[in-house]
């Protein structure tokens, strides 16, 4: 069970697909004229070619990494929370605000009643679907759906109205954050910030407690066969909501860690969907922990070298889109495949059986 | 008589199951034809074969004496035959009428579905064979009886000479049973019908069939005239395991009551009431036995003692404490373990290994914890390695999925986490199905030696025989009511099935 | 004030932009509907509907048509339902994870080619056919209403015949029943001799279709013919909402649809006394109370059906 991931078959699935998926890209750039082996080539010199860079590439990695977690903890006990992406824009217009309320105090109360917040707002942000799913069995997938738009219409109104930036060249964006409570750099000029290390801490936690302990085991049981686990005497109802609070108090502290490391205002940047992003990851790496983790880190190379490659190259850097999501097209389709086989090998190795078993001459009266 | 179908060495395998072995069997223009046999006999396979769901893996099917080669349910429409699924095949949000229409639907201006005419089809085929419903209600808001009539008028509008019924009566009242054989008599009479009725009921094969076949393991056992058999006959070809069992060895007097339930009222998955004002105690150092045919309430029992059903009336209690309305998992604390009736769906999670199926519900235990959460797996896998020699399971090791296991030795592994609780009470349901005679007598002797540590002992099977086997007293249940309490040596297998089916014994037992 | 307020609020601008907002909304719910009847869960239809736009915006300016552009958008919807199909039912993929992707895809695949043909300030500039303006002639005289009804986009009204040969191609063709048999029950339809499969693709393909059009008609009709990246702007999540708050059933879908515009443009009348952010939640949240209602008004009625029965054993 804890072994799953190291499925070779798997691995040899990703690599197939990743490499088909670069080379549709490169079919696309020749046809579009330009050179796929420049465009690549200034695709890695994108990613790694200075700190800057691997610094924003980190970072972004830490956000797809953690809201892919986010997404891998739901499907562990068997809900899926697609409300990610509003529960991280909640998480972060209230850790900005609080940090603005706070002006002045120490950097060391500002900023943990900001992660406080930011978790407390996205908990709660996932608490409304995950209740309507355990008490109701009200789709959890569309409420959250419906929710995330909810949720970019309520930021929006806060920060065009009552939390509004003095300042009227930012339309929609909350005052800047006092610079005190600025997570430190650790590459100066990019992104990159001590979130890393909390997020990097919480990584490990969140492997640890799935993998490692007797939570995650309840958590599995209750996943895989609800109806056991209950049986068991498992409170699964509750294990059920806790972990979707969990999962939507982890997005909000990435909102909290996007404006206190990276954006230092709340403004619309703050998320562009890069929670779908992340779900994107968690599927692809099928929920488990350390895929989702090596996956960040490849889709961050391929997002910020595809920026890169835009200056460089002048190729549109939406090219990374179409490579991930042919690599997602890819897993299905092979996934799909693969099952389709063993249906119709099974079938064939049935009737072969009775065959040779008729053939036996066993008689029945 | 003129044959009407004919199978001819026909055997189906599914992955792991042979579920027909070999069959052949001739059915006759204008009978009623009973199929009999235990659960996972092979009946149902067998008719969907017919119906063209399955195709079999290998033989010939003969309608009419044509030879069939495409297996697919239109094509068995086309023959002429009809099934009505045990689960109903119907649309819920559709109304009678487009359910009985549909793939078949009469037309207006060449493109667009008639309702019009085919509420008024629905009204001539009610008319025609007398089963009363309104075409027009939608079948969510109609019973159970009534959908079934659904299904029959389905079939009928079809064009149906061969009628197919799989458990009919599992899900009708006696009212509703009796009108149904009304209707089958009828069509048989009046219309030369074929008619084949999957049951295992065996009062209702001698009350509609003409003749009888009997299946057990996959293969047909023998075919007999019903008016040349009794229910006994019937019983003992179905059952038919050989009764080679070393005497098991019962100790001690019954204790203090361990499970006490009282004037029980539970609904089924659908709402309707199952289990209608049960009371009864178990105590310990006994096996109670509860002697139910399939469907009369004894499974919604079990789960609301447990606490996976609701109790919609009445009370439930566990060594003296009120476990009425309390969870699964309370209800273990009080001393309660569970042996389900379904171990694939409730008695395993079937991605998980072995080890972590047998260590659910002792996970929180001090020893397989250091500080409380992190999981010791050494001491885990010891601890399941140990469960895994005692209990006797064989596999590929205790890291393997359960699932991939054999329905034998999945069973070990959910008496063993059970069994090892060493809990006070221990309700116990199916503990054999599907399971060898070998692996039987080896739960057989597991159970007694619990009742002779001094559990109390709940006992549901099918099997009439293990029943009679292991209990120390046992109650006969039918619709839902207690029909009867009797001490299991002062009473044989054949009275036993009058209160089986209905009859009730006088309150003085 | 108050008076103000609601003359602003029942005006026939409001209504005219309501309808005008519904339009899009509508076309992708009614090919949503198909699929949500087939038991698909469609979320991809953003991207099904950017795509269409995108295609059809192209297909105007090479073509230097807006009809043809509209008639490659609805092909190029065929070929997307086609796709769609290809995963949910021929190789049983999660049809969530294929919808994301899809909209993901869409995403990438439109800004970047657009990029590349209009370069990067998109169709301005670009002199893309648009579709015609429709003036009703006896309408467009009569005060108010002809405001409201009259000097939409073809669109706009084709929309009304479409939603009534949708209600009908639902509820009362045979095709119709067998698609809604094969969300709702599959195995009952494969008894009654139809493949439950092929109804799949076929509800699939029109809901390509009906997106192709929904984006053909953001496109050349709604923006005038213009593309601009991400236009379809959640527009395939809304539609989804209607569908569920419609129960899949067409008119009502409209109706949602209009429900949708209605706050919309409510939202842009109203910004002076309260944020159109505000206002644009209220059908959303509508939703969700719609969803708990449909889930626990079903409960009841098992259960009243329950006691019903009870009634009869008794």
């Amino acid at each position: 069970m804890k072994k799953r991931w190291i499925d070779l078959g798997y691995i040899v699935t990703l690599l197939i697909s990743l490499a088909v998926a670069l080379l549709i890209g490169a079919v696309i750039l020749a046809v579009t004229g330009h050179d796929p082996l420049k465009a690549y080539g200034a695709l890695l010199g994108g990613a790694f070619s200075n700190a800057r860079h691997i610094g924003d590439m980190l970072e972004y990695a830490m956000v797809l990494c953690l809201c892919g977690l986010a997404c891998d903890i739901g499907s562990r006990v068997g809900i899926f929370n697609v409300g990610g992406e509003g529960q991280l824009l909640l998480g972060a217009i209230f850790a900005a605000q609080i940090g603005v309320w706070m002006k002045g105090a120490s950097p060391y109360l500002a900023i943990p009643c900001a992660a406080l917040g930011a978790m407390a707002v996205g908990g709660f942000y996932a608490f409304i679907p995950g209740y309507l799913k355990v008490k109701q069995k009200v789709n959890e997938v569309i409420t959250t759906i419906m929710l995330n738009t909810v949720a970019v219409f309520i930021c929006q109104f806060l920060a065009k109205g009552p939390w509004k930036n003095a300042n009227k060249n930012i339309v929609a964006g909350t005052e800047n954050l006092p610079s005190g409570f600025w997570l430190t750099k650790l590459v100066p000029g990019s992104n990159l910030s001590t979130a890393i290390i909390a997020a990097a801490v919480m990584t490990f936690f969140v492997w640890y407690i799935l993998q490692k302990t007797s939570k995650g085991y309840e958590m599995r049981l209750t996943g895989d066969n609800p109806r056991f686990a209950k049986y068991a005497g498992l409170k699964t109802d509750r294990i059920v909501l806790i972990t979707m609070i969990v999962s939507g108090m982890m997005c909000g502290l990435v909102g909290m860690f996007r404006v206190y490391g990276a954006e230092h205002i709340y403004k619309s940047t703050v998320s562009n969907e890069y929670y779908f992003e992340g779900l994107m990851v968690a599927m692809i790496a099928q929920y488990q922990p350390v895929p989702t983790i090596i996956i960040s880190l490849i889709f961050a190379v391929l997002k910020i070298g595809a920026m890169g490659m835009e200056t460089a190259a002048g190729v549109p850097k939406q090219l990374y889109l179409i490579i991930q999501t042919v690599v997602i097209f890819c897993m299905a389709a092979e996934t799909g495949i693969r099952a389709g086989i063993a249906r119709a090998r099974e079938k064939r190795a049935a009737r072969q059986d009775v065959k040779e078993r008729s053939k036996g001459g066993v008689e029945h009266a | 008589m003129e044959e009407e179908i004919r199978f001819s060495h026909i055997s189906m395998e599914f992955p792991g199951v042979l579920a027909n072995d070999d069959i052949s069997l001739s059915i006759h223009r204008g009978e009623v034809f009973a199929l009999v046999g235990e659960n996972g006999a092979g009946k149902s396979t067998l008719m969907n074969i017919l119906y063209g769901i399955n195709e079999p893996t290998a033989g010939e099917l003969f309608v009419r004496g044509e030879k069939v080669t495409t297996f697919a349910p239109k094509a068995a429409i086309d023959r002429g035959i009809g099934m009505v699924h045990q689960h109903f095949m119907l649309v819920p949000s559709f109304t009678v009428a487009q359910n009985i229409v549909l793939g078949h639907e009469p037309r207006s201006a060449a493109v667009l579905f008639d309702n019009r005419k085919a509420e008024k089809v629905t009204r001539e085929l009610v008319a025609e064979y007398g089963l009363e419903v309104d075409p027009s209600a939608e079948v969510r808001d109609i019973s159970v009886g009534l959908q079934q009539r659904v299904e029959i008028l389905k079939t009928l509008y079809r064009g149906a000479q061969i009628l197919i019924l799989d458990e009919p009566t599992a899900v009708l009242t006696p009212q509703e049973t009796d009108e149904l054989f009304e209707v089958i008599r009828r069509i048989v009479r009046e219309k030369n019908m074929t008619v084949i009725i999957i049951t295992h009921k065996l009062y209702e094969v001698m009350a509609i069939s003409d003749r009888v076949g009997v299946m057990r393991a996959g293969k047909l056992i023998g075919v007999k005239n019903t008016c040349e058999v009794d229910e006994r006959i019937l019983a003992s070809m179905m059952v038919g395991r050989p009764v080679l069992f070393d005497h098991l060895d019962k100790k001690g007097e019954p204790g203090e009551v361990a499970i006490q339930v009282k004037d029980l009222f539970v609904a089924d998955n659908r709402g309707l009431p199952a289990v209608r004002g049960a009371s009864f105690a178990v105590r310990k150092g006994e096996v109670l036995g509860i002697a139910a045919i399939e469907g009369n309430g004894q499974s919604e029992l079990l789960e609301a003692i447990t606490g996976l059903r609701k109790i919609e009336k009445g009370s439930v209690s566990v060594c003296g404490q009120p476990a009425t309305g309390k969870s699964p998992g309370q209800i273990r604390q009080m001393g309660l373990s569970h042996v389900p009736e379904d171990r694939l769906s409730t008695g395993v999670d079937k991605v998980a290994s072995v080890a972590d199926n047998l260590l659910m519900g002792r996970h929180k235990e001090k020893r397989f914890n250091l500080f409380g959460f992190h999981q010791r797996r050494s001491t885990i896998d010891r601890y399941a390695q140990e469960l895994y020699d005692k209990f006797d399971i064989r596999g590929a090791g205790i890291h393997i999925p359960v699932g991939s296991m054999s329905g034998g030795n999945m069973q070990k592994v959910v008496v063993a986490r059970e069994f090892t609780f060493d809990t006070p009470a221990l309700i116990i349901s199916q503990p054999t199905r599907g399971v060898d005679i070998g692996a039987m007598e080896f739960f057989h002797t597991r159970i007694i030696e619990r009742r002779n540590a001094g559990a109390a002992i709940l006992l549901s099977s099918a099997d009439l025989d293990e029943v009679f086997r292991l209990s120390d007293r046992i109650i006969t249940l039918y619709e839902g009511r207690i029909t009867g309490e009797f001490k299991a040596d002062e009473i044989t297998k054949e009275e036993i099935g009058f209160y089986m089916t209905g009859s009730r014994k006088e309150a003085d037992a | 004030m108050h008076n103000t307020i609601w003359s602003t609020i029942f005006s026939a601008g409001t209504f005219n932009q309501m309808f005008r907002s519904a339009t899009p909304v509508a076309l992708a719910a009614l090919g949503g509907l198909m699929t949500e009847h087939a038991g698909i869960m469609n979320i991809g239809m953003d991207g099904m509907i950017l795509m269409g736009a995108f295609v059809g915006a192209v297909a105007s300016y090479f073509l230097a048509s807006a009809f043809l552009g509209v008639l490659a958008a609805v092909l190029f919807g065929v070929l997307i339902g086609l796709f769609f199909a290809l995963f949910t039912v021929k190789l049983k993929s999660d049809e969530f994870i294929i919808g994301c992707a899809l909209n993901t895809f869409a995403m990438g695949v439109t800004a970047f080619l657009s990029r590349e043909i209009f370069g990067l300030s998109g169709t301005s500039g670009y002199a893309v056919p648009s579709l015609p303006v429709v003036r009703i002639p006896l309408i467009r005289s009569i005060p108010f209403v002809g405001d409201i009804l009259s000097g939409h986009s073809v669109f706009v009204y084709a929309t009304w015949v479409l939603v009534l040969l949708m209600w009908l191609f639902v509820y009362r063709t045979p095709v119709g029943l067998w698609i809604r048999a094969a969300g709702e029950s599959p195995e009952t339809l494969r008894t009654a001799g139809k493949n439950p499969e092929r109804m799949k693709w076929i509800a699939s393909i029109l809901c390509g279709v009906f997106c192709g059009l929904a984006g053909a008609h953001l496109s050349l009709g709604y923006l005038n013919g213009s593309f601009v990246e991400g236009m379809s702007a959640s527009r395939g999540y809304i539609a989804f909402a209607c569908v569920i708050f419609a129960a899949a059933n067409p008119p009502k879908a409209y109706l949602a649809a209009l429900m949708f515009g209605f706050f919309d443009a409510l939202g842009l009348r109203l910004q002076n006394y309260i944020s159109s952010d505000l206002t644009g939640t209220i059908p959303y949240l509508i939703t969700i109370v719609m969803m708990v209602y449909v889930v626990v008004s079903a409960q009841k009625r098992r259960e009243r059906l329950a006691r019903q029965q009870l009634l009869k054993l008794e």
